[in-house]
């Protein structure tokens, strides 16, 4: 079991570390990257912004009930700010990212492996690695950072629609009060962290679909391998790098 | 052959020495040798499970031998690193039993895709009219824009065969062309495989199970029975072999 827990490991490093290495080697898949920054990117946006809004809203109810009662109600905004950029909002979009794009990716590859399309792709003399798992792999790292900020922009806006109701906060001072004392840090390394989550969805989506020999019964495990391994590896992979934010800048940690 | 895997023959395309292949324990190609000279069309027949399906796959690197060599063009298809690979790979064209069409491209971009990448000189129009012509070809000249989906079992494997064609490959390799398809469609990808031949004198391996289209197409044929060689010749000579086991295989 811890055997092939390492075996596992390993290969899945060596898959990923391939795809950095390919992903600087001509010739370049444009087109086809460009198609996978859409449909990762453009098909996830209404999924994170309606969850990031919706989460909003929820969490400013929760603060406000508690903050009532120490007569804090005006620190709601900087609260609900400060924990969307830092945790709320990378942790959340890489959750849906393993969910929506994982799932699609993994069971995307694995169809395709047991339609024998790689194995066509690789017989028009195209490098199968390069054209699906690179490009995928690129346009998660590329679009999760970027998600990221419209969840976080998103469940600004719930809170501030949630708090207008109960108080009638005006959107210029929900907003300045939500950015006091928020500086730059708080906001750019965690949302950069995201990008080595969208690196270890797409790595492990895309090595449990494109390896997979199993026929139709492959399609089903690599779709739930995808999100079930990702999603754990996601939050395992939190803890590690809020952990190296704080190491680089200690500041967060206080 | 020389001691450096080259071919002395220059007229063969394809030759398998002695090849072995097996998986899990099981061996499924077992010492089997024949060669396929150019523009000869090979029909390769036998049993279901009995490796000619690997043996296709052998010949354009989708597997690896063994034992023994496969050589195409003179080349040990084994020893290819991935630049080689795809350098011999641009010379054949493969036709899938499933005929593996990319479900998310129409049709037009599941032709044009080796053409971007495999012919970069040739200009956006140039790529159009290259596909458009070899959907034509096939009696699809109007379904351009269709997605594999919306295709008959016998339009796609048609569509196929264009996309095989697309490059004009020197080898074609199919795989069971007339499987799943009925009588009269089988015998319209018969007819295309044939016009293939002989206009434009591609070498061709064809895998079936189809004896009836077999006679009308090959030049050799090579039995396998439970991964051995059975019988290597022209369907005449192995006509006059007495052999029940061979003749069972091609007898219509």
């Amino acid at each position: 079991m811890l055997r092939s827990g390492f075996d596992f490991i390993g290969r899945v490093t060596l898959f990923g570390a391939k795809a950095l290495r390919d992903a600087w080697v001509p010739p370049f898949e444009w087109e086809y990257l460009l198609k996978q920054l859409y449909e990762i990117g453009v098909g996830s946006f209404a999924l994170v912004v309606a969850s990031g809004f919706a989460l909003g809203v929820v969490m400013t109810l929760h603060t406000r009930s508690t903050l009532v009662q120490f007569g804090a109600t005006a620190e709601i905004p900087v609260f609900q700010s400060l924990a969307f950029f830092n945790e709320i909002g990378p942790l959340v979009a890489a959750l849906l990212m393993a969910g929506r794009v994982g799932a699609g990716i993994g069971a995307q590859l694995a169809n395709m492996r047991a339609t024998e399309q790689i194995d066509a792709i690789e017989t028009l003399s195209v490098n199968s690695f390069k054209l699906l798992v690179v490009t995928r792999i690129i346009a998660c790292t590329l679009m999760l950072p970027l998600l990221t900020t419209f969840m976080d922009a998103a469940g600004i806006f719930g809170g501030f629609l949630s708090e207008h109701v109960v108080s009638h906060i005006g959107w210029r001072l929900y907003l300045e009060r939500a950015f006091d004392g928020v500086v730059l840090a708080d906001f750019v390394p965690p949302t950069l962290k995201t990008a080595v989550f969208g690196y270890l969805i797409a790595t492990i989506s895309c090595y449990y679909g494109y390896t997979t020999n199993e026929g139709s019964n492959g399609v089903r495990k690599a779709a739930t391998n995808s999100v079930v391994v990702s999603s754990l590896v996601v939050i395992l992979a939190d803890v590690i790098l809020v952990k190296c934010i704080f190491f680089l800048f200690p500041d967060q940690a206080i | 052959m020389s001691d450096n895997g080259q071919t002395k023959d220059d007229n063969i395309a394809i030759a398998f020495e002695q090849v072995e292949k097996g998986f899990g324990g099981r061996k499924i190609l077992d010492k089997v040798s024949f060669s396929v000279a150019r523009g000869e069309a090979l029909c390769i027949l036998g049993r279901s499970g009995t490796g000619k399906s690997v043996t296709l796959k052998l010949m354009i690197g989708l597997l690896k031998a063994d034992a023994g060599k496969v050589l195409v063009e003179a080349e040990d298809m084994a020893s290819l690193e991935e630049d080689g690979l795809a350098k011999v790979r641009r010379k054949m064209g493969y036709l899938f039993q499933s005929a593996a069409l990319f479900d998310s491209f129409t049709l037009n971009e599941n032709l044009a895709m080796p053409l971007h990448r495999l012919a970069p000189n040739k200009s956006p129009e140039e790529v159009k009219r290259a596909v458009e012509e070899t959907l034509r070809e096939v009696g699809l000249g109007k379904d351009g824009q269709k997605m594999p989906n919306a295709l008959s079992g016998g339009m796609q494997k048609r569509a196929g065969l264009a996309r095989a064609l697309v490059l004009q490959p020197q080898i074609l390799l199919v795989d069971e062309p007339s499987s799943g398809l009925d009588r009269i469609t089988a015998s319209e990808i018969d007819s295309l495989l044939m016009k293939v031949k002989t206009e434009r004198h591609t070498t061709m391996v064809i895998v079936t199970h189809d004896i009836h289209g077999a006679r009308k197409i090959a030049d050799k044929f090579v039995v396998l029975d439970q991964g051995r060689l059975l019988a290597f010749g022209t369907p005449e000579e192995l006509d006059k072999k007495q052999d029940n086991r061979l003749q069972q295989f091609i007898s219509e």
